[in-house]
């Protein structure tokens, strides 16, 4: 089944338009990245999909529900770019700030953000405040808080972008260690090739604006991976592959 | 922590003692400027009927601060969602502010009537423009980022108020919060000599202002409201710093 479909959706901000007549189908439990040039549309769509933006044309769904009605029952969990916790909420109230509002929606087993918060390495600071963690660690406490929700597919816009190399390879590894098992489909925007491929199931390359799918390349690197994965020749291949594209990409 | 409380106790003894050392220096004449010393000889005298009457002052001003604060709350959250009320309120807002209300306070006490009436209604009124632009202003400060992850899943506006807004106007209110308490016991002063309720420090100390005899009762008065206004900075300093201890502005800074 798939968890979003596309129909010729389309975008445009006035006489501005961000995204071309677009189809595609993202499976359930896969992990797709999407990677472009900078102001292709990329943050629009992944808005449009989470029912924040209205499509101006063309159909969305999102479980086979419109992506409104799936926002109404907290189907989509958020990783936004910038981490946004609240500065007066600990690390364990931030984790369960997304379970703290619009309650008749949340599912019967939403996880635990106490054990999550263990399990990417934060027990030691369920009191602490947003001010007292590294960059890294607030990263991760958004990740929590999104995964708390339980929520069937997860879109990450750029999480790791404000991170430092070494934080974001750290960052890679728990997020494959979170997402791994857990049936939950990840819609990931990035402008890392290393990171899209060390990732994903499926990399969706895309044009400058308005953007379109110009290339969808399998990554068919096993699974569970670990860190090590970017030491196989077929990920350096498949990194070759996806640059390759996007610089097709760009030169269209 | 020590330094904290040690700070403002220094800068009011030296404060104290460099008047007291003026008024006995230069011999000021008793009717111009009294010592300290004997507004607090007085004080002590009386100490029942100022306590009393302190007691009073502190809970009025006390009482319309909070009147004022929770209107301002109400009116401060429907503008900041409302870009056409607030700057339709904003004239009228101003208005409060800078007609001097000495103007109008008797008809105001004409209108309710002697008692706690005029009084609170006096100090919610002039507390209000500040509190409402602190809420205002706290409550559009709320980034972009976190009402867009509220709005994720899909949160209504009352929980996008209580969770996201009404936190992110703590720190605005409490600066406002320490300008009008200033404002809130000189209003209560005030208004309590223009009442015909017979209380509180303000009746005690505009009686005597306008009797030939009472220049020791309205120093004591005007010394007693001193400290009152010590006392209630010293309470507001004290929750801002258990409050918002999460706020930049609370945590010490790098010299
Ligand atoms: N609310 C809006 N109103 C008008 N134009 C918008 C709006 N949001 C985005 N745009 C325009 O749409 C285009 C795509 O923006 P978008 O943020 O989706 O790009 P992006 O691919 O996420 O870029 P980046 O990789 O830099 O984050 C830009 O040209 C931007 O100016
Ligand atoms: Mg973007």
């Amino acid at each position: 089944m798939s968890r979003i479909v596309l129909r010729d959706l389309t975008k445009s901000f006035g006489d501005l338009a961000v995204v071309d007549p677009i189809s595609l189908e993202i499976e359930a439990g896969s992990f797709v990245s999407m990677i472009g040039p900078s102001g292709c549309g990329k943050t629009t769509l992944v808005r449009v999909i989470a029912g924040l933006e209205r499509a101006s044309g063309g159909e969305v769904l999102v479980d086979g529900a419109a992506p409104v009605d799936a926002r109404a029952h907290k189907r989509v969990a958020m990783v936004p770019q910038q981490p946004g916790l609240l500065p007066w909420r600990t690390v364990k109230a931030n984790s369960r700030l997304l379970l703290d509002v619009n309650r008749k929606a949340n599912p019967p087993d939403a996880a635990d953000p106490l054990a999550l918060l263990h399990e990417v390495g934060l027990g030691e600071f369920l009191d602490a405040y947003p001010h007292e963690l590294s960059g890294g660690m607030q990263q991760r406490v958004a990740l929590v808080r999104a995964l708390a929700l339980h929520a069937p597919l997860l879109v990450m816009d750029e999480p790791f972008a404000a991170l430092d190399e070494i934080t974001r390879s750290e960052m890679r590894a728990i997020l494959n260690r979170l997402v791994e098992g857990r049936g939950v489909t990840v819609l990931f925007v990035t402008h890392s090739i290393a990171e899209a491929v060390a990732l994903s199931d499926r990399v969706l390359v895309s044009s400058p604006r308005p953007s379109n799918v110009v290339a969808d390349i399998e990554i068919d690197l096993p699974r569970p991976r670990s860190a090590d994965v970017e030491d196989e020749p077929r990920y350096v291949e498949l990194c070759a592959q996806v640059r390759h594209a996007l610089h097709g990409s760009m030169r269209r | 922590m020590t330094k904290r409380i040690l700070a403002p106790i220094v800068g009011i003894v030296v404060f104290l003692a460099a008047w007291e050392g003026l008024v006995r220096a230069f011999k000021v004449r008793r009717y111009i400027l009294r010592a300290p010393s004997s507004a607090v000889r007085y004080l002590w005298r009386f100490r029942s009927d100022f306590l009393d009457a302190a007691g009073t002052t502190a809970q009025h001003a006390a009482i319309g601060l909070l009147i004022s604060l929770a209107v301002a709350l109400l009116v401060g959250a429907v503008l900041a969602s409302n870009r056409f009320l607030e700057m339709a309120t904003q004239p009228v807002l101003v208005l409060v502010q800078v007609v001097p209300w000495i103007a109008y306070v008797a008809s105001v006490v004409v209108w309710l009537g002697a008692g706690n009436g005029p009084v609170l209604f006096m100090v919610a009124l002039v507390c209000l423009p500040a509190f409402v632009f602190a809420t205002v202003d706290g409550m559009r400060s709320v980034e972009p980022a976190s009402l867009e992850l509220l709005a994720s899943v899909d949160a209504g506006r009352w929980e996008t108020l209580r969770r996201l807004r009404l936190p992110a106007a703590a720190p605005t209110l409490f600066t406002a919060a320490r300008f009008n308490i200033g404002l809130a016991l000189a209003t209560t002063y005030y208004v309590e000599g223009s009442n015909a309720d017979n209380q509180g420090l303000g009746y005690i100390g505009i009686r005597a202002a306008s009797s030939s005899t009472g220049a020791d009762r309205l120093w004591a008065t005007v010394f007693a409201m001193a400290m009152l206004g010590v006392i209630a900075l010293a309470v507001l300093s004290w929750a801002q710093r258990t409050l918002l201890h999460w706020h930049a502005a609370q945590r010490s800074q790098p010299h």
